[in-house]
This record gives C-alpha cells, sequence and structure tokens, in this order.
C-alpha cells in the first residue's frame, strides 16, 4: 500500500464521516435545508473524483486504460474550441433539430391517430416496428441517405424520438376521464375545444414524461450515429477516434461535456413541466 | 469447437508425453477481423507449427472497435499485430511498444479515386472529399497531405476528410470522391460492387514516398528484460514465419485455413483466396525490420505540419534481438 492510496482512502472515510454526519442534520430554515440537498452529493462526488485520481496514480494505470480526473480536467481546459466545435455539430444541429422533428412530428401524428381509427390501426403497429429497429443498423443508412453531415444524424434522432412522443401522447390523449367528456359534450363543445381545453392538458404529463426520455435518446442517437462517417468534427466522431489514437482523457472530455449538455437538457424540459403541470397533484405536493 | 476439440486433443497428447513439459501460452491481439491478411498465424497454428514449438497459441480476432495497443496495455495479450504509425504514436502518449518482427515489408495502403472527379494527380485532390478509416489508420494520410501542403479544413484550398465506415459505400454513392483502400481488401470490394478499373484511379502511398510499416509484431518493453518471454517470443515468430511461408505457398490453401477459423462466417471463398494473392505480394522475405523502411516510416510520421503523428524521433521502439535468434 502506498501513500497515495492511502490517502485517498482515508479521504473517502472522512468524507463518509461527515456526510453521515450532515444527512442527519434537520434545519429549520428552508435555506439550509436546500444548501444541505447540494452540499451531500457534491461532497461525494468530489469523493468519487479523489479516489479515482489515488487509485489511478497508486496503482501506475496505464493513461491509455483510465486517465487521472486531473488529467481529464486539463485536457477539457485546453481543448475548449475543439470541444466547443463538436458541440456545435453534434448538439445544437443533429440533437435539437432531430428532437424538436421528431417529438413535434410523433406529436402531430398521435393527435391524427386518435382522430381516426384508421390510422390508429395501420400506423400505431408501423410505429412499433419502427421502434425496435436497432439503432446502429439504421444509422448506415441514414448516412447512405442523407450524407455525412448532420442531417443523417438528426434523421436518426427522428426515428428515436418519435416512438416514445407517439405513444406517450396517444395515452395521454386517452386519459381524461369519460365524465369530463360527457361534460364538455352537454356544454357543446367542438371536438377542437375539447382537445385544447380538456385533453391536451390532461395529457400534458404524459407528453412531458416523452420530452424527458427523448432528451437523453436524442443525445445518445447522435453520438451513436456519428461512429458511422461523419465529418471530422462532432462528439461522437470525437469519442470514437480519440479511442484509438489513444488520447484518453480527451474521450473522458467529451463525455464530461456530453453528461452535462445531457443533465441540463433533462433539467430544462423538467423545469418547463414544473410550469406547465403545475395543477397536476406530483407537482402540487411540493 | 473444432479448434476447441482440437487444442484440447493437442493438450491431453502433450500431458500424455511429458507431463513438465506444459505448452507456453502466448496471445497473439490481431488488428482487425479474421481475413486473409493474418493468415501466417492461423496456418501456423493449423498446420501444428506453433505446436512444434511448444506454443500453445490463441488467436484474437480484432474489429472496428478494438484498439489492439489497449489490449496489449491492459494485459490482454501478449503480443499485437499493428501498424507501426498506431504503433508509434501510442509510445510517445505512454505505451512503451516495440516491434520485434515485421512480417509486412510493403504497405498495401492505396487511396482509389473515381476518374469522373477529374482527379489524375494528388495535386487534384484541391476541393475534393477524400474518405478514410480513423482509430490510429487516418496517420498515413495526414501525413501525406501535409507534404502536399493541403490543409483538411475543407476549404476552397484544401480537402475536406470524411471519417467513412469499413466499406466502400462512399465511393460507390459518391458521397465522397476518393476513399482510402488495402489492396488486398476494399480495393476488391469495389471491383466486385460493378465498377472497372477504368472507372478508377489509384494512388500507391508507398508510389507517393509515404509508405509506412504496416501488419508488425509488438510487444511491452519491460517484457523483454524476461528471458523467458525473450525465448517464447523468439520461438512464436519462427512459427509464425513458417505459417507466413506456407501460406504464400499455398495461397489458396491458406485462404481456406483462414474460412476455417472464421467465426462470424462474414468472409467468402472468392474474397480469401484472391486476398491471400495481394498479401503474398507485401510479405518480406524473412521478419527481420529493415532498418531503412523504419526510418522512412518515421520520417513520415514526423513531418504532420501543424498536428504531427509523433513529435521526435522514438528510441528503442524496436529491436532486432527477436529475429537474430528466429531466423
Amino acid at each position: 500500500m502506498n501513500w497515495t492510496i492511502a490517502g485517498a482512502l482515508a479521504f473517502w472515510a472522512g468524507a463518509w464521516a461527515l456526510n453521515e454526519r450532515l444527512s442527519r442534520l434537520e434545519p429549520r430554515s428552508p435555506a439550509a435545508k436546500r444548501a444541505l440537498g447540494l452540499l451531500v452529493p457534491a461532497i461525494f462526488g468530489i469523493t468519487l473524483l479523489v479516489v479515482w485520481e489515488g487509485a489511478v496514480r497508486g496503482f501506475d494505470i496505464s493513461p491509455v486504460l483510465l486517465p487521472p480526473p486531473s488529467a481529464i480536467w486539463a485536457r477539457l481546459v485546453s481543448a475548449v474550441p475543439i470541444l466547443w466545435a463538436d458541440f456545435q455539430q453534434t448538439f445544437l444541429k443533429a440533437v435539437l433539430i432531430g428532437y424538436a422533428i421528431g417529438c413535434g412530428s410523433g406529436f402531430l401524428v398521435a393527435i391524427a391517430i386518435d382522430r381516426s381509427p384508421f390510422l390508429q390501426r395501420g400506423l400505431l403497429p408501423l410505429g412499433n416496428f419502427v421502434s425496435a429497429l436497432p439503432i446502429i443498423g439504421v444509422a448506415p443508412i441514414m448516412v447512405m441517405w442523407f450524407g455525412f453531415d448532420w442531417p443523417s444524424k438528426a434523421a436518426v434522432v427522428i426515428i428515436m424520438t418519435f416512438f416514445p412522443m407517439l405513444v406517450n401522447t396517444v395515452q395521454g390523449l386517452a386519459s381524461s376521464s369519460a365524465i369530463d367528456r360527457d361534460l364538455m359534450r352537454t356544454y357543446a363543445a367542438s371536438y377542437r375545444q375539447t382537445l385544447f381545453k380538456l385533453r391536451l392538458p390532461a395529457a400534458a404529463p404524459f407528453i412531458f414524461n416523452a420530452l424527458k426520455i427523448n432528451s437523453t435518446l436524442a443525445l445518445i442517437g447522435a453520438i451513436v450515429a456519428e461512429f458511422f462517417g461523419t465529418p471530422i468534427t462532432g462528439m461522437g466522431f470525437r469519442i470514437s477516434t480519440e479511442v484509438g489514437r489513444m488520447n484518453l482523457d480527451m474521450v473522458w472530455a467529451e463525455i464530461a461535456v456530453a453528461a452535462l449538455a445531457g443533465s441540463l437538457f433533462y433539467g430544462l424540459v423538467a423545469l418547463t413541466e414544473r410550469a406547465v403541470t403545475f395543477w397536476h397533484p406530483s407537482i402540487r405536493g411540493g | 469447437m473444432k479448434r476447441l476439440m482440437m487444442s484440447l486433443t493437442a493438450g491431453a497428447t502433450a500431458l500424455g508425453l511429458s507431463q513438465a513439459m506444459a505448452a507456453d501460452d502466448v496471445t497473439l491481439q490481431l488488428k482487425w477481423v479474421t481475413q486473409a491478411q493474418f493468415a501466417g498465424y492461423y496456418v501456423a497454428a493449423d498446420k501444428g507449427f506453433y505446436e512444434e514449438e511448444d506454443l500453445n497459441v490463441e488467436i484474437k480476432p480484432g474489429g472496428p472497435d478494438i484498439a489492439p495497443v489497449q489490449v496489449l496495455a491492459g494485459g490482454g495479450a501478449d503480443v499485437m499485430v499493428d501498424w507501426m504509425p498506431s504503433a508509434l504514436a501510442a509510445r510517445e502518449k505512454g505505451v512503451p511498444v516495440v516491434n520485434i518482427a515485421q512480417p509486412f515489408a510493403r504497405s498495401g495502403l492505396t487511396m482509389v479515386c473515381r476518374k469522373e472527379t477529374g482527379i489524375e494527380k494528388p495535386g487534384d485532390f484541391k476541393g475534393k472529399t477524400l474518405g478514410t478509416w480513423f482509430f490510429g489508420n487516418e496517420y498515413p494520410l495526414y501525413s501525406w497531405l501535409s507534404k502536399l501542403g493541403l490543409p483538411r479544413d475543407g476549404s476552397e484550398n484544401g480537402v475536406t476528410v470524411q471519417k467513412i465506415g469499413f466499406n466502400v459505400d462512399p465511393l460507390l454513392q459518391k458521397q465522397a470522391d476518393c476513399i482510402t483502400a488495402m489492396t488486398y481488401n476494399e480495393y476488391w470490394q469495389i471491383i466486385d460492387a460493378g465498377l472497372t478499373t477504368d472507372d478508377l484511379v489509384v494512388f500507391s502511398y508507398t508510389e507517393q514516398g509515404v509508405d509506412t510499416l504496416e501488419d508488425g509484431l509488438y510487444v511491452l518493453e519491460d517484457k523483454l528484460d524476461d528471458p523467458e518471454f525473450v525465448d517464447k517470443m523468439t520461438r512464436f515468430v519462427k512459427a509464425s514465419m513458417k505459417g507466413w511461408q506456407w501460406a504464400r505457398d499455398n495461397p489458396d490453401e491458406a485462404a481456406m485455413i483462414v474460412l476455417d477459423n472464421d467465426a462470424t462466417g462474414a468472409q467468402t471463398e472468392k474474397h480469401q483466396k484472391r486476398m491471400m494473392g495481394e498479401i503474398a505480394k507485401l510479405l518480406g522475405d524473412d521478419a527481420t525490420l529493415d532498418g531503412a523502411a523504419y526510418k522512412r516510416t518515421v520520417e513520415t510520421l514526423l513531418q504532420g505540419g501543424s498536428d504531427p503523428v509523433i513529435t521526435k524521433e522514438p528510441e528503442g521502439a524496436f529491436t532486432h534481438m527477436i529475429t537474430e535468434k528466429a531466423m
């Protein structure tokens, strides 16, 4: 046992004890409560990084297998222009555009399906089929159809996000209770009025559920699709090629950016959900 | 299953003959999937050349997502087949790999262009789209482009570089004007897809003076301090070269042995026989690394413009110790 590992283990034990104590505190003020809620996971995360760093240095693990967090951080800071260009290519183009089109079309098709039993029988099974297509089978075909640049990645994202949106919206539209719909009928409400005033609000939690699932799916889809042919920029491109060049610190830096972008995207959708479905019991409670 | 049975029987016979003489285990990590590019190793295993040297060799096929250097560094293999550019780049990154033998004396790397794009000489690449594989295989192209003075930023005065998958579709569908192709593999896939030699312009990297050494055998440097390991590798290289010699003399049968070992069943007989024929042209007379070819490779890799493959001349990146004993 050398000193680096011993130090890391000591830090771990100390942080554990501290967290144990912090999580038992029951502060009165909401501000303190919130601060505590952030502090405990932060300490846990820092501990993981310290143990990682200590283990890599202590056991002398080759940087081509696992680089220490400090090296990843150094790379993250020094490679900002590359990471930004990759982020633009993958996230701002492929992910966002694919997400918007995939979710939007899933939503519209769901309303069409809801209106027509014919489509319900014909389109829903087709949607099931498309959702079952493996991404690694679809991605090369999309590259063949839509070229090497971001449109082929956006197409993969559309395929991946369309179906969760479709299924959830169809289910959401069916979720308003029969008694509410009867009431709308006694008001002589049109289909359109019922849809906008009753059924869509009732479907909102389902729709947001799909939006949240899709926010992470879209990023995964775009990154994996880039493994199958890209111009020489993009997060997936960088991850797949830098592994081959033994620049594992760059791969991890790119993963960190992807994780951050995915979390922020998810968080943004969740916040919007809170604002829109404020009336829902799950949110009303706190 | 057949191989398992064979090695079981071989193991049983070895045990029966002499309890003390257990065969030494060697794990070889290939650079790519099972194909005639590695025929020598499969022949040596199949024909019992490894057994004669008292070796028990396990051959691990590679693939598009396997970096041989990582397998070697992680202890998953004793020796690997790799291209020198990626091996030297890894050495500079802190994985001390050493070339112990170089069965391939010549490079099979080419750039294949459609004639209709108007490309007649490398200078015509300006403004065109070139497809290449990455994962360390892009280094020779980068050296070539920097030698030509063409930036790869996609500007009018440069070239657009695309990462292509390991197939020739981008050329067939005109998504790229040129793509990298091995003489023994992708070139024939293009021909099989219906294009004729008249439709194509082929640039050999060797003729352009950017040839880099391909499939060599590499081990980790510190392991060479162990005389037992050196002895094991000497026997391994000796038996492997016997396999290569046999494969060169019997190309069709060697291709069939490769097919027998292809667990994926993805390879075809016609393609493998043709590949073996092309591979035979690249083999050297023995596995000794040619100092001049090594020097040329290093010089090519050092001229990378703003982004050279390696930044300084490597030291101790090869040894003749093994081949001197084996040949």
